[in-house]
């Protein structure tokens, strides 16, 4: 034991120093070959700009799209969540017909690019369904305060429809994504606990919301967690419609500005803001529940016999 | 409440036959009757299809062919028929199957609040009383993993019991437990034999069966193989097989 600790202690101070070498590599290329410009004093205009007519800051391109990022998310994630039950407990329920629309379902999302259902559900909820709603005049005619938090919870009065349609799309995938993942936690609780329940004269559908779904949601919470970090980076693959997200607008001000470095970089950070105490969450997560269920949440029978729970 | 055929039979279960797949066949032309009150201590060989017809009792399994009568309703596809006896007949599985993301005055309390619509203050204060008198009260706040296999069992004992039921079905409600333990499980269906509930306990424990029970029935293979009152069936059994069985395990 001790011996094989002594090795990787002798590796590690060797990958250590590999490591330090081809950082000390890129700096020196960086430093003395890159031929680029620093313009680092640039960018934070871009992010808050002084308003002059009102004499106040406001947020500018890369923090309105962080913003728009950040509600795409919420928005999405909700949706995708209702969707992903829903189709779960399609998946695992006793009708054949919902089994095979929801495995049907989650087939067909799972096996194309994401790219590439952007594209196709984009373009016909944009231009057939989601129009036909007129979001965008009502919201343009209803009352400064209605227009104040649609803006401030969803997105500008014009934009509404694009953004509803970008919302729908990431769902619909991230969707089938959770429906497997809650499949796998609605499956992982023991017979035991349908028997037991059922037993006590509940019916299917109260087994399910008392002691099943608490249960397999518990299982998985981490997961699903993590499966919110990958949908606010996927999110990033709606800027191909334009909507007015983070890397779109990173994409736009590289393009007006040339700071591609800069403006990158920045971008980076900015989405680090934001998953990054997610994943904090999530490990947080995971070690209440390692605690709470003795590591393995099926061995609660007696291995955390006597020990102090949350 | 007034129905058919509800006279001193609570549990009238006639030529039951349960296969599956493999074929094995758990229940065989498998019929018994049990009384008001009475307690049927069922004994048999593993695999001899004890834990199946406690599990066909409420429904937990389908029977192919046959019919089980209870408290004079029909156990049948009707899905209402099934909810009513299921809220009428308690069960105790041998791996207690608690709900453990509730804590046992929860677990207690789940099925008075959904199935019996009770409010939230009556079903605690039932249930209270039920873990008081499974020795528990001190535990209300517990999680189901803090507890001992004998306590959880308890709580699985009052959690059955808070339904109110006519019927308690054990299925080899001890056998999960370290040796320790067994004793307070027991002594709590000892008490609830002597407090009248009628009680149907597949269980290996011969001392509970020889003190605690108004009937013995021995099966193997999906039938009855000998049935008797308790000292005739210990002392002296008529079949051979039986013999040979309470050999084995005496």
């Amino acid at each position: 034991m001790i011996r094989t600790r002594r090795t990787s202690l002798s590796l590690d101070l060797a990958l250590l120093a590999l490591l330090a070498c081809l950082v000390g590599f890129i700096a020196y290329r960086i430093t003395v070959h890159l031929d680029y410009a620093w313009h680092w004093g640039e960018i934070p205009q871009y992010i808050l700009r002084h308003d002059d007519r009102t004499g106040r800051w406001v947020p500018n391109y890369l923090l309105r799209g962080l913003f728009t990022t950040l509600r795409l998310s919420l928005w999405g994630g909700l949706l995708a969540l209702a969707l992903g039950l829903a189709m779960a407990l399609a998946r695992t329920g006793r009708s054949l017909y919902w089994r095979l629309i929801a495995r049907t379902y989650v087939l067909l999302l799972r096996n194309l690019p994401p790219l590439v259902i952007i594209f196709l559900f984009y373009f016909f909820l944009a231009d057939q369904l989601i129009p036909h709603l007129a979001l965008d005049v009502r919201a343009r005619k209803a009352g400064p305060g209605v227009r104040w938090l649609l803006s401030l919870l969803v997105a500008e009065p014009g934009s509404i429809s694009a953004f509803l349609s970008a919302v729908c799309t990431l769902a619909l995938f991230e969707g089938a994504y959770i429906t497997e993942i809650l499949r796998a936690g609605i499956e992982s609780v023991e017979r035991g606990q349908w028997e037991a329940a059922h037993a006590l004269g509940l019916r299917r559908h109260q087994v399910l919301r008392h002691v099943v779904l608490p249960q397999a949601f518990r299982q998985v919470l981490p997961t699903l967690a993590g499966q919110f970090i990958s949908l606010v980076k996927d999110s990033s693959i709606v800027s191909v419609i334009s909507i007015q997200e983070l890397t779109y607008q990173g994409s736009q001000l590289m393009a007006s500005t040339y700071l591609t470095i800069e403006v990158w970089v920045t971008v980076a950070l900015m989405y680090m803001l934001l998953t990054f105490p997610c994943s904090l969450l999530v490990a947080r997560l995971e070690a209440r529940l390692a605690r709470r269920h003795g590591g393995d949440g099926h061995d609660w029978g007696c291995l955390c016999r006597g020990e102090e729970v949350l | 409440m007034n129905r058919e055929g509800q006279g001193d039979d609570i549990i009238i279960a006639s030529n039951l036959v349960k296969t599956f797949p493999g074929p094995v066949r758990a229940l065989d032309d498998f019929s018994v009757t049990v009384r008001r009150g009475e307690v049927l201590v069922i004994v048999g060989p593993s695999g001899s299809g004890k834990s199946t017809f406690l599990r066909c009792l409420n429904g937990l399994e389908e029977v192919d062919s046959g019919t089980i009568i209870i408290d004079g309703l029909p156990l049948d596809d009707n899905e209402k028929h099934r909810l009513e006896i299921r809220r009428e007949v308690g069960m105790v599985f041998q791996s207690f199957n608690l709900f453990p993301h509730l804590n046992v005055l929860e677990n207690v309390s789940l099925a008075q609040r959904l199935v019996r619509g009770k409010s939230r203050a009556r079903a605690r204060e039932f249930s209270m009383e039920l873990l008081a008198r499974v020795g528990l009260a001190d535990k209300a706040a517990s999680f189901p993993a803090e507890l001992s296999g004998g306590q959880q069992q308890r709580v699985a004992i009052a959690r059955a019991l808070a339904m109110m039921p006519r019927v308690m079905l054990f299925d080899e409600a001890t056998s999960a437990l370290d040796p320790e333990m067994i004793g307070e499980v027991l002594d709590v269906m000892r008490q609830l034999a002597e407090d009248g509930m009628t009680m149907v306990v597949v269980t290996h424990e011969m001392g509970f069966a020889l003190e605690v029970s108004d009937r013995v029935l021995f099966m193997e293979q999906g039938r009855v193989i000998e049935e008797g009152a308790p000292e005739q069936f210990f002392n002296t059994p008529a079949r051979a097989r039986t013999r040979a069985f309470l050999r084995q395990i005496l």
